[in-house]
């Protein structure tokens, strides 16, 4: 009775199955590597797809195909669900704070790298992931909603109750943690009673960060939100307003280095090694700074942009990867209990 | 199939064999249903180590996040479903006002907003900073807090489905026969009586199912709780699910969120099915109204205040968030012209909606005609249980069903095209329970007569489809592909579950332009995201809108007679 509507469903499906198939046949020649990475890396004004030409030019006959997810998370769940199958040859895009879990699956070899090159605010000496950026946590403020930002933690935990930001949630959001691990490290065994003082200040706890930046502000819905020290960059950079800067805090902010690492399972060993030579090279780290809105991870020199002279550059830290991944739970934990009173 | 079907009309012998095919079509789309969604979450819980149930109760956190969505979820039912019924009801009593087609597309269309564009929306409109906050502040004498808390969660979710309710109660009361009206105008009926003995019992019936699909959907809200309910302490199940899964690994934990979830809403869903009767859910299959042509008493004096404000507060509540996309979007829109991959996101995201779509319609038809053919036999049960397995999706979490699919599919899923076609599966899957509601009006309501008719002419396989079915069932199948489609269009969580070898669907290349800073843009791919799911509604609904050959006439309907609004029949 449905016959007509089922065949031409069908007819559709199996169109667009063969359609979809044909692209990837075009795509699958030999020597093709497999990055895994976040969906805003591979936008158009992404670091994406100037790398994707500078390696392509260097390695001659290969290819550079990018796989997109959502995030850092969803990188090593995707890795997780895959185990020993992946199609990756390369995951770009786990930060500091999944190291650990990273490290835990099994599924990655050493980089081998040459690391001499590499200009951290931390020392670096990890066999397996590859330093590709870095950046600091930071709560960005709208200058004309509040000229006089917080100068520090505590100012701001003692600030009137009216000066409201947004974060992020640590349960599902790299920012979110990022946040957490920044009360952890300034407050320590003190972080409950801030989290109960900054909770007066928070406006609402996002998702992501996407929803806090795009959705609530710049709606102006609160004159501060928790991003990066390097997002006034892009502003000041591309859109060519110095409205949004990142509040300098004295106690310091929270390291976030992003790396890249090769899969033991990977088709093309020596290529992808080959990548992650390239990853400390200039043809790669140029488009970081803009396209990333991140730190090199070398001494650019000239080729940084000038208006990352005008960032801010407090003290950073971070707490191991391992210490991460001991305590992550707990310290959610914690943030739950101070938070939900 | 279908050539099959044919021969069946023209080989008796063969024919009683062939009779059973849309048995075999609803047992095959049941197996791929159950299969997929069971399978998946049984995948998980074979990856568990370990299950163990009264940590939901024993865990002051588990028990928290139980508790709050429970509650955040009845609430919002409440408030939509409660406000809903006035605005059915204003929208019943007046059949003819400036903009009321605009209304009811624009309500029809309220369901498939994406929830990133949404929530831009009502924070423009209702946010600290908002269009309505100095009226508030007038109003009350404080700043306008009131989107952030259970109060946002509820605007929000009443945002979100109250223009559902409202246009699925305004399909119920416009279907009273018309005998029932000309009565009630004979007799001069007030709106008391008139609510008494027509529209209360016409609403009644269609509560109970309505309230379990709207809970189901606040139930499983994520975006909006999260970003709006100001902290923590609006936590719902579905976050407790994405930390399980994502961020600690805990599978055990993450199937019994999903299973809890599944228990509490097929428990609503069984509770309201047993109800009885079984309205349609979804709008656009219902004759057109008929009672515009006698006179209501009620429509004069007093109502023509209230129904005229409660009919500007249901635009206030949906126009303006639109609007404040729109009015974004439009700055963004000059920076369109340079972006090479818009229109290439937007062609993918077409086929892939389409690709869902199909596969929604074709599952759809599938369960309700072999629903029709258990149900001809008197298997009530059986018939009941093949229809309302396409409702399982809807409270299984795409995050559930996507990372089941993975283990189920692993060691290797490839990448490139595969991934799609996940995801057109997946999409396929979740647009199910929307297409059938709009289907089964359409398959179910064939008047007995004309069924025993064509039995009794034998008028079977490909000509039974082709004169019986088709005439009733192409303007309820548009709608219900545009429904899946725009389903597709919006998905975000499924496609950032597989991932794309760095070819954006729309939605994606939304979240890359957030991602790269680039407002103006990302606004900009909103609208053209809103404006494609608008234009999608108005082709699917104009292609389908030319008269069959052969227009089925009911006496009671008149074709002639001037519509007062003629959006879901066919034009004479």
């Amino acid at each position: 009775m449905n016959a007509k509507a089922t065949r031409a469903a069908l007819g559709v499906t199996a169109g667009l199955m063969a359609g979809l198939a044909a692209a990837s046949a075009v795509a699958d020649e030999p020597r093709t590597l497999t990055v895994y990475t976040y969906d805003s890396f591979v936008a158009e004004w992404g670091p994406g797809p100037g790398i994707k030409e500078a390696f392509e030019a260097r390695c001659g006959d290969c290819r550079l195909e990018f796989v997109a997810l959502s995030g850092g998370v969803d990188l090593l769940q995707r890795l997780r669900l895959e185990g020993e199958g992946s199609a990756a040859d390369l995951v770009l895009g786990l930060d500091m704070n999944l190291m650990a879990e990273a490290r835990d699956l099994d599924l990655l070899a050493p980089h081998q790298a040459d690391l001499s090159r590499l200009e951290l605010p931390i020392a670096w000496d990890d066999p397996v992931f590859l330093p590709y950026d870095w950046g600091r946590f930071a709560f960005v403020y709208d200058s004309e909603a509040l000229p006089e930002p917080p100068k520090s933690f505590a100012e701001l935990l003692e600030a009137p109750e009216d000066l409201k930001v947004i974060i992020q949630d640590p349960r599902t959001s790299v920012t979110g943690l990022g946040l957490l691990l920044w009360m952890k490290r300034v407050y320590g065994d003190e972080a409950p009673a801030a989290w109960e003082k900054l909770n007066d200040h928070v406006l609402t706890v996002t998702g992501g960060w996407s929803q806090a930046y795009f959705s609530l502000f710049m709606n102006g819905e609160a004159p501060m939100v928790l991003s990066y020290s390097t997002s006034p960059a892009y502003h000041m950079a591309v859109e060519g307003t110095d409205r949004y800067q990142a509040a300098e805090f004295a106690e310091g902010h929270y390291l976030q280095v992003e790396t890249a690492a090769m899969l033991k399972g990977s088709e093309h060993p020596a290529l992808a090694r080959e990548f992650l030579d390239f990853v400390l090279t200039p043809d790669f780290q140029r488009h970081i700074p803009l396209g990333n809105v991140m730190y090199p991870a070398i001494d650019l020199g000239e080729e940084r942009p000038a208006v990352f002279d005008r960032l801010i550059e407090p003290e950073s830290f971070t707490f191991t990867p391992d210490e991460v991944q001991e305590h992550r739970r707990e310290w959610i934990r914690e943030w739950l209990n101070a938070s939900t009173r | 199939m279908a050539s099959e079907a044919v021969t069946a009309s023209e080989a008796p012998p063969r024919r009683r064999r062939l009779t059973r095919l849309p048995l075999w079509a609803g047992l095959a789309a049941l197996t791929a249903l159950v299969g997929l969604g069971l399978g998946s979450l049984g995948a998980l819980l074979l990856q568990a180590p370990g299950i163990s149930p009264s940590s939901l109760w024993q865990e002051p956190y588990l028990a928290g996040v139980l508790r709050f969505s429970l509650w955040q979820a009845s609430l919002s039912t409440l408030a939509s479903l409660g406000l809903a019924i006035p605005v059915a009801v204003a929208l019943a009593r007046r059949p003819r006002f400036v903009g009321r087609r605009l209304l009811l597309r624009v309500m029809e269309l309220s369901l498939v907003i994406p929830s990133l564009i949404a929530l831009f929306g009502l924070v423009a409109v209702h946010g600290r900073q908002g269009w309505a906050a100095p009226l508030w502040e007038a109003l009350t004498g404080t700043p306008a807090g009131y989107l952030y808390g259970l109060s946002g969660i509820v605007l929000a979710h009443v945002f979100y489905n109250l223009p559902l309710a409202a246009r699925l109660l305004l399909q119920e009361l416009e279907r009273a026969p018309a005998a029932h009206w000309r009565l009630a105008a004979q007799l001069g009926l007030g709106p008391r009586a008139i609510w008494r003995t027509l529209e209360w019992p016409a609403i009644r019936r269609l509560l109970p199912r309505l309230a379990a699909l709207i809970f189901t959907l606040c139930f499983t809200s994520f975006a909006i709780v999260m970003t709006l309910g100001g902290g923590p302490s609006s936590t719902t199940l579905e976050v407790a699910l994405y930390q399980a899964l994502k961020f600690d690994n805990d599978l055990a934990l993450a199937a019994l969120l999903a299973l809890t979830q599944l228990t509490i809403c097929l428990g609503l869903w069984a509770l309201a099915l047993s109800q009885g009767g079984a309205p349609s859910l979804v709008a656009g299959d219902g004759p057109a109204p008929l009672h515009g042509r006698w006179q209501r008493r009620d429509a004069l004096g007093a109502s023509r205040l209230t129904d005229g404000l409660w009919l500007v507060a249901l635009a206030l509540l949906l126009l303006p968030p639109l609007a404040a996309v729109v009015v974004a979007g439009l700055g963004g829109v000059a920076d369109l012209a340079g972006q090479a991959s818009l229109w290439p996101a937007l062609m993918r995201s077409l086929v892939m909606a389409a690709g869902a779509g199909s596969l929604a319609l074709a599952l759809g038809l599938s369960l309700l005609a072999g629903r029709g053919w258990l149900a001809a036999r008197g298997r009530r049960l059986a018939a009941g249980l093949m229809e309302g397995s396409g409702q399982l999706i809807l409270v299984l979490p795409a995050l559930v069903l996507g990372t089941g699919l993975f283990l189920l599919l692993r060691p290797r899923l490839g990448g490139g095209w595969q991934g799609y076609g996940l995801v057109v599966l997946v999409n396929g899957f979740m647009a199910l329970p929307f297409v059938m509601q709009v289907l089964r009006g359409a398959l179910l309501g064939l008047p007995l007569a004309q069924r025993r008719l064509a039995d009794q002419l034998d008028i079977q396989g490909m000509a039974r489809f082709r004169w019986l079915l088709w005439p009733r069932l192409r303007r309820p199948a548009a709608l219900a592909l545009a429904y899946a489609m725009t389903l597709s269009l919006g998905d975000f969580s499924v496609i950032a579950l597989f991932g794309s070898p760095s070819a954006p669907t729309l939605p994606m290349l939304l979240y890359q332009q957030l991602g790269s800073y680039r407002w103006q843009t990302a606004a900009a791919t909103a609208l053209v995201l809103l404006a494609t799911v608008g234009a999608l509604f108005m082709l699917l609904g104009w292609l389908t809108r030319r008269l069959p050959r052969y227009p089925l006439r009911d006496p009671l309907h008149d074709p002639l007679r001037p519509q007062p609004h003629a959006t879901d029949r066919p034009e004479p």
